[in-house]
């Protein structure tokens, strides 16, 4: 032991004097060890021969896979190109993204997402496809779902291409609604089937439905069902909107009368559903694979459209492809994109059950990757779905429309006060957008 | 510190110059390099409405301190954290100065303690969280059903406000105390057994040689401790990031400085207003850290 | 001293200490049976379950299958042992001179060390990176390096520990004929070994432990660490945590030999070092 800690120390102090006492020595010049030995760790990087490199940067770790599969039959028809695809966790990855575009290192072909597209279009930090898109062959905008494609066009340029799309559906216990004897739910269940349901079902320390202080996966469905909004086409709060504040006081009188627990917490809600807890629950299609491997919700879960109230509604968003503004090779960055986006692309993706393609059709393939869940229901609600709500600061003003409405979540005051404090804190932050 | 003796400096004077200069040179010039001059561009970035990547900044002043010294919710950051940082400093250097100082005596399997007093420092941050998360759970949770045991009604651990930072601060404590132990252990190992010998002859009590050598003696390394882990629990965030959403009830009664940062710096994209808040925490930790750097001369013991 | 007090005293701190140690162990022994769960046991708390059913190793087979483990080790050990002879290289300099010699700009540049130490470290970042990438050494050892080229914090760690040396050695070493470089390296040095060695599991520990600027800077999956390699198993939506699990203990163990190793060697090196006056 002791002979290691002097090694490590010799190696250090080689650098300076090392004489016996009494001589009269002059130390040399401290040379750094360490700061020269930086040997790369990544041959593979260099563009030794012809193939180009394009790196592929995204944040789920459980495509990976099916990705990877579709890379490998990319190259398998371009020789000439190869994909290497980088995985980084969802917070990390818009740090990574934000210090690439701010040095000018991006990744070629990245995911794109509603909330940060802003940023990026509008300050050049994305190619412009447009050209490209209307020159191209396989790639054609109107086979997209209109709402996808709006999210990453700026100023009428198009920045990403549509990958897939998630909705929200109702999760419910099947093993419990046959013990009570309820109706399982489908295409017809009102709000006035969910509220009676979760009645008849809270009992014996089970809540009937879950009814969490959550946007997504929950009130901002019903506010759309309701027929109210969230943000208006002029960029306004819809939080003061009569039809907004009944959805959310139908919502809240869940918590209020003991049908669901009160959740603030985000780990939380999976938890308690996964655990027996509630029987109901609405979650988005991207809990899935989580869901299936889970025995306990496998065994005794289904999933289903959601209700309706004046209308059907389901909250829903999806991710894009964009290439980076200063890619050192558009035209390959642009050919693997095409081929993602393009019919066969969309379909393998389905196929390979990786995400449920934005392409219209392809997601049929996607229904038969899941033999355990209805996941259909997931697929029928685009027809009817709603695009999640945005602007140029999506995220600011929805954390303080969660600390808004969460004093009426928590009972402190009613929730029409809550919502039209929501409301002003919502405006304050939309007039401050550039 | 230092004064300059004479005008005429003495060779001898100048060695230790130079080899100070020389001694202190690439610790230095890396600190200014990637430390000094970041945090330099976000003291001037404090005065801007930052653009997105570093463009567009526009000065706008003491815009961002004067909406800081309005926003409540900075406020209430500032209490958060003081008082995290007076519930955990304290009661954790107390806990390890005990814990090194009989894992340093003559107890039977120290090296064994001494590994699993560390481990809390070496297991992963994701079982950490899942640990704590499954004891505090208000339903499932190991604590809640221990209690339920004796009768006592189920308690939020995290979500209510009334106790979520006190949750939180256990945590802190729990999870120091290895790292203040080695420390500390490291600080008891340069103490010459020969005064406790001497001591010992004298006939000295254990509980008085640990007051009259151990702990002047200890003082240098003790010092260390305490200006550390005040700044470590001034900047305190990770736990409360992965138990708190900004949905919370006890969110208001959490958030800490470098949380209300991070949030604003890279969830929202205003660097400007997050470099303020930055500027805030470093105007704090400095005054509380040059009160001690002062105050050390009455408590710590340099031979 | 009597041996007959001794006996209960002792055993009374024994069970203090295991009631410590079962606290400080629950994680670690949590990761372990984790590591053997099933997802569905791994999240489930009603029925709770402590031992998992039957012991899978597939979540280990799993780990490794996925991951170029050799490849992970490598880096993440070049990236520690790097980082522990600079801190402490460096370190050890700067805290003599600021411990023992007086120079003009002392107290200024002293101050500049905790003041580095103040800031969160969230925001050095980006412009660290901005360096890294402007000299073209992302993806390799020397951008994990990078942020630990000097530690604030191990020069103030050290400078205490030379502060608590008695000043007759230096006076004796300066009568033996030594200069300032060799009191330092000869004299000095050796005494100040616990501190380096804590100084050193530290550098280590936190280098290790550290995720977020390898994940940032090296995206390359080939220049990855063990931490940030693992990082992704927890993705955006749901976690695998008994894989997560598998493959921290994978990643922990040589840490976990490497300290019970090092606090042995911490432990026992002053007594037969000459550090009694």
């Amino acid at each position: 032991m002791k002979k290691r800690l002097s090694v490590l120390m010799a190696i250090g102090l080689a650098a300076s004097a090392l004489t016996a006492c009494g001589g009269n020595n002059t130390s040399s010049s401290p040379s750094a060890p360490a700061a020269s030995s930086a040997p790369s760790a990544s041959a593979s990087q260099k563009p030794s021969g012809d193939p180009v490199t394009l790196t592929y940067a995204i944040w789920d770790s459980n495509q990976e896979k099916g990705l990877r599969t579709m890379a490998d039959e990319f190259e398998d028809n371009h020789p000439d190109i190869k994909i290497n695809i980088e995985v980084t966790g969802w917070s990390e990855y818009w740090t990574m993204l934000e210090a690439g575009a701010t040095g000018g290192s991006l990744p070629d072909v990245f995911w794109m997402h509603s909330n940060e597209i802003y940023r990026y279009a509008s300050n050049g930090m994305l190619l412009d496809l447009s050209d490209r898109i209307k020159s191209s062959q396989s790639v054609k905008l109107e086979n997209y779902p209109e709402g996808l494609n709006q999210i990453y066009n700026f100023q009428d340029k198009q920045y990403a291409i549509p990958k897939d799309f998630d909705t929200i559906g109702l999760w419910y216990n099947k093993t419990m609604f046959d013990a009570a004897g309820v109706k399982h739910p489908d295409e017809t269940w009102t709000w006035d089937d969910l509220y009676s349901a979760a009645k008849v079902l809270t009992k014996d320390g089970v809540y009937g439905f879950l009814a969490p202080l959550h946007n997504q996966e929950g009130y901002y469905n019903f506010i759309y069902q309701n027929g109210g909004t969230v943000i208006t086409d002029d960029k306004q709060s819809g939080y003061d909107d009569p039809k907004t504040i009944e959805a959310l006081e139908y919502y809240v009188n869940f918590a209020k009368e003991g049908l669901s627990p009160a959740v603030f917490d985000d780990a939380e809600r999976a938890e308690l559903i996964k655990n027996g807890k509630v029987a109901m629950g609405y979650f988005g299609s991207w809990n899935l694979s989580g869901f299936t491997e889970n025995e306990y919700m496998a065994k005794n879960f289904d999933v289903a459209v959601l209700p309706k109230k004046e209308k059907q509604a389901s909250i829903y968003n999806g991710l894009g492809h964009a290439i980076a503004y200063n890619t050192k090779h558009p035209e390959e960055a642009w050919q693997f994109v095409e081929f993602l986006s393009s019919k066969e692309g969309q379909e393998r993706q389905a196929e390979l059950g990786v995400a449920i393609s934005a392409y219209n059709g392809a997601a049929d393939l996607w229904i038969s990757s899941n033999k355990t869940f209805n996941i259909k229901a997931f697929v029928d609600m685009v027809d009817y779905g709603v695009i999640r709500p945005y602007s140029n600061t999506t995220a600011v003003w929805e954390d303080k429309v969660n600390e808004a409405l969460g004093q009426a979540f928590s009972g402190k005051i009613p929730v029409k006060e809550a919502a039209l404090n929501a409301a002003k804190v919502m405006n304050e932050s939309l007039s401050q957008e550039k | 510190m230092s004064k300059v003796v004479s005008r005429r400096i003495s060779r001898q004077t100048w060695s230790e110059w130079s080899w100070g200069w020389f001694l202190i040179a690439p610790t230095m010039i890396g600190l200014i390099v990637l430390n000094i001059i970041p945090i330099i561009q976000t003291a001037y970035l404090s005065f801007f409405k930052s653009g997105d990547f570093g463009r567009g900044n526009i000065f706008v002043g003491l815009d961002n301190y004067r909406k800081m010294f309005d926003d409540v919710q900075v406020w209430h950051a500032v209490g958060n954290t003081l008082l995290y940082a007076v519930l955990v400093v304290p009661i954790s250097i107390a806990l390890s100065l005990i814990v090194a100082v009989l894992l340093n005596g003559e107890i039977r399997g120290k090296s064994l303690y001494r590994t699993i007093y560390f481990i809390p420092m070496v297991a992963a941050p994701a079982a950490v969280t899942m640990v704590w998360r499954w004891l505090y759970n208000e339903h499932f949770g190991l604590i809640n059903y221990v209690l339920s045991r004796i009768g006592i009604n189920a308690v939020d651990w995290v979500g209510n406000p009334k106790v979520s930072l006190i949750s939180i601060a256990i945590i802190g404590i729990w999870s120091v105390i290895g790292y203040n132990m080695v420390l500390l252990l490291a600080g008891l190992q340069e103490i010459p057994k020969d005064f406790y010998e001497a001591s010992e002859i004298d006939g000295a009590s254990k509980l008085r040689q640990f007051f009259v050598i151990t702990l002047p003696l200890l003082s240098p390394t003790l010092f260390f401790v305490v200006v550390t882990s005040v700044i470590q629990a001034m900047q305190v965030f990770d736990v409360i990031y992965m138990m708190i959403d900004v949905t919370s009830p006890a969110y208001e009664h959490t958030v800490s400085l470098v949380y209300l940062f991070y949030n604003n710096s890279f969830k929202y994209s205003n660097k400007g207003y997050g470099s303020a808040i930055v500027i805030l925490l470093l105007a704090i930790i400095m005054v509380i850290t040059f009160l001690q750097v002062r105050g050390q001369k009455k408590w710590v013991n340099y031979m | 001293m009597d041996t007959k007090i001794r006996i209960p005293r002792h055993s009374m701190i024994h069970v203090l200490l295991v009631i410590g140690a079962i606290l400080m162990i629950l994680p670690f022994f949590w990761m372990l049976l984790t590591s053997f769960k099933s997802v569905t046991e791994s999240t489930s708390m009603n029925p709770f379950v402590f031992f998992p059913t039957q012991w899978r190793w597939g979540n280990y087979i799993e780990v490794l299958r996925q991951n170029n483990f050799p490849r992970l080790y490598w880096n993440t050990f070049a990236m520690v042992v790097l980082r522990v002879i600079c801190s402490i290289v460096f370190s050890a300099m700067a805290a003599y001179a600021f411990a023992r010699l007086k120079f003009p700009g002392r107290g200024f540049f002293f101050g500049l060390v905790l003041f580095q130490m103040m800031v969160p470290t969230q925001i050095f970042i980006i412009p660290q990176y901005l360096m890294v990438d402007s000299l073209g050494m992302r993806n390799t050892i020397f951008a994990l390096l990078f942020p630990g080229l000097v530690s604030a914090f191990g020069t103030f760690l050290l400078r205490q520990f030379f502060m608590g040396l008695p000043k007759e050695l230096e006076e004796a070493a300066k009568l033996d004929g030594c200069n300032i470089g060799q009191t330092f390296l000869r004299i000095m040095l050796p005494l100040v070994r616990s501190g380096m060695v804590a100084l050193g599991i530290f550098t280590a520990l936190f280098a290790f432990k550290d995720l977020m600027w390898p994940m940032i800077v090296n995206t390359n999956s080939d220049a990855a660490t063990l931490s940030s390699a693992l990082a992704k198993i927890q993705g955006a939506y749901s976690v695998d945590y008994p894989e997560l699990m598998a493959a921290s203990v994978l990643a922990i163990i040589p840490m976990l030999i490497l300290y019970i190793i090092f606090q042995k060697q911490f432990i026992e090196g002053v007594a037969t070092s000459g550090g009694k006056l």
